[in-house]
């Protein structure tokens, strides 16, 4: 059996342009910013994002972050990836990628920016294994922490029309006698529903 | 993991403290002793981008095209790390040289004045000067991380320097659940390899050394 742990969160937005009729027939990509070797924005964090989206609005069309990243290849690279609209509205003026990028039908590009890291871990558990068996006894306790930051691109504008940060943090539990009962705070999976409920408000018109 | 499932299969059948003490023993030594070979293995995408308008002949050296780093461990408790990267080198550069270049033509020996080269413009001779790699054993960071080093030649029919440039590329991987030390490297690999590509695709026309020769093809490299 699995428990759950408790989980804070905040959600900030800030948002220029909305789309008031929902964004049509277009599609969008997510993606993850990867540009430094300690920023990393786990593929896993994208993909829940993006599932978040499309699950609750099925006329959303959110591309796959990796099929973009490879039918684009090479602008989208960790090291190659444009960091401002300025850098994309130069990027569209080479012919093959404004051909692949018209054929996409991608309207919003929506970089995240983040991740969620251990703050704090403790433990004080034992395990034991024996020819009679075996078992564990004793505490562990750690702290996770989500920081999330979404940037929103608007193809036909070139510009940002958007920004929605998100962090969260929490504390997981596992207690064990004989056996680990792991109580875990889902940190990451809350911070996944705060970004997507506000990227959802933005591009739905539902919602 | 593997072992310990072994291990722990034979411990259920025995159980008896002699016989748990002798597999975990084996265990210890398969783990602390053993080395890991990773063949890199990978899909590249083709480069979307204009051509440069010329035929480029390419020469992969032996020592290239079955590039293999070998990582002879100086701890007992680690293990040696074999990684062949020849063949994915082989694949990536093929597809994105295809994707970059008006033509593609494999050479089959190094050019030299007196070899008979077929109708190129130039000849790109790569190589894979160093390897490095980092595993979360060794940083205490979740993350696999390798560097390439690369000089590339590129040379005329008759063997004569055209330029001579250099680069450098990162891939990394943050460990996942059931994702082995191998598959992890792989990632890792197949992303410095893709870093290559696209630092080679966007950097080849602006090369200083290059510039002045590719005038001569009309090529008009946005800025």
């Amino acid at each position: 059996m699995l428990l759950s742990g408790c989980v804070t969160a905040t959600v900030d937005e800030m948002v220029f342009n909305e789309p008031t009729a929902g964004i049509g027939n277009s599609t969008v990509v997510i993606l993850g910013r990867r540009q430094a070797s300690d920023q990393d924005t786990e593929l896993s964090f994208v993909e829940c994002v993006g599932k978040h989206i499309s699950s609750r609005d099925k006329s959303i069309i959110v591309l796959g972050e990796l099929d973009f990243i490879d039918a684009l290849y090479p602008w989208f690279e960790p090291r190659t990836a444009p960091l401002r609209p300025t850098a994309l509205k130069k990027l569209m003026q080479r012919r093959p990628v404004a051909q692949k990028m018209a054929e996409l039908n991608t309207e919003y590009m929506i970089w995240i920016n983040g991740n969620t890291e251990r703050t704090h871990s403790m433990s004080s558990m034992s395990c034991t294994l024996s020819p009679a068996g075996g078992g564990c006894f004793g505490f562990s306790h750690w702290s996770d922490e989500s920081n999330y930051e979404a940037v929103i691109w608007n193809f036909t504008d070139m510009a940002e029309v958007g920004r929605v940060s998100t962090n969260a943090s929490g504390q997981s539990y596992m207690p064990a006698i004989f056996i680990p009962i792991p109580i875990i705070a889902p940190v990451k999976g809350t911070a996944c529903n705060g970004i997507g409920d506000q990227l959802l408000k933005f591009l739905s018109a539902h919602y | 993991m593997e072992e310990l499932l072994l291990a722990l299969m034979i411990f259920a059948k025995t159980r008896t403290l002699a016989a748990t003490t002798t597999w975990l023993s084996i265990l210890l030594l398969i783990s602390a002793c053993g080395t890991r070979q990773v063949l890199v293995q990978g899909q590249f995408p083709t480069p979307v981008m204009d051509r440069v308008p010329i035929t480029l002949g390419v020469w992969y050296e032996d020592e290239f095209s079955n590039h293999v780093f070998f990582d002879e461990t100086k701890s007992k408790s680690e293990a040696d790390w074999i990684v062949e990267t020849g063949p994915a080198q082989v694949a990536m550069w093929n597809t994105l040289l295809a994707g970059m270049f008006e033509n593609l033509v494999h050479i089959q020996a190094r050019p030299s004045a007196d070899s008979q080269s077929p109708l190129v413009d130039a000849i790109l001779i790569p190589h894979v000067e160093e390897l490095q790699y980092t595993l979360p054993s060794q940083t205490n960071v979740n993350v696999y991380e390798i560097w390439l080093r690369y000089r590339f030649e590129v040379v005329s029919t008759r063997g004569e320097a055209i330029a001579e440039l250099s680069m450098t590329a990162y891939g990394k991987t943050p460990t996942a659940f059931l994702k082995n030390s191998e598959k992890a490297i792989n990632l890792a690999a197949i992303m410095a390899l893709r870093d290559a590509g696209a630092h080679f695709a966007l950097n080849f026309s602006h090369e200083p050394a290059l510039q002045q020769w590719l005038h001569q093809f009309g090529t008009t490299e946005l800025d």
